[in-house]
């Protein structure tokens, strides 16, 4: 029964937006794909941290959303955990969170 | 003398389910020193406090916003 997983992932910023999008692809490469298995993937592109992660005061974000089985979870966080680009990860259930409005601009973007 | 109750500001400002990803929306919800304010103080409803909590503590999980703000460790 596959579940709407919402990921986000820290890269390295040393690294360059082609090297993220071929990581990106051979992690998503793992989920098995019924149909259009990776939803959204978002840059965000280099941000400074709030605290220092790995001796980096800055890093490289992803945004992704994404459909997969839960059997298939273990195997992608130990791919996610043995690359060595990737500061850090977070995997959790898509909850169709919505951004705030800022009060500028009212595009927050509705999600389903 | 009971204080008039302070209405939700996330109520009022439509989300439904709090994004940790909204850092700017998150920040409003801090003590200067990056603690999670008290509901009886932000005036938070329960479901929504409830929300907050987790998504502050995924935000600091991926250095959205630090554990603690102004410590220069």
């Amino acid at each position: 029964m596959a579940r709407r997983y919402e990921a986000v992932y820290i890269f390295e910023s040393t690294l360059e937006e082609p090297a993220v999008t071929e990581k990106l692809t051979r992690f998503h490469a793992l989920i098995p794909q019924p149909g259009e298995a990776v939803v959204d993937v978002t840059h965000w592109g280099k941000r400074t941290l709030a605290y220092p992660v790995a001796g980096r005061e800055t890093g490289y974000y992803v945004v992704t959303k994404f459909e997969a089985s839960s059997e298939m979870l273990p195997e992608f966080e130990r791919a996610l955990k043995l690359d060595e680009g990737l500061l850090r990860h977070l995997v959790v259930l898509d909850e169709g969170a919505q951004m705030a409005p800022t009060p500028s601009a009212k595009d927050g973007e509705e999600e389903e | 003398m009971a204080r008039p109750q302070k209405s939700c500001a996330i109520c009022e400002s439509g989300v439904r389910v709090v994004d940790f990803k909204d850092e700017r929306l998150l920040a409003r919800f801090l003590t200067e020193r990056g603690k999670i304010l008290p509901s009886r103080l932000s005036g938070t409803c329960a479901r929504h406090q409830r929300q907050l909590s987790t998504a502050i503590k995924r935000a600091r999980q991926i250095a959205l916003i630090p554990y603690i703000k102004g410590f220069a460790g």
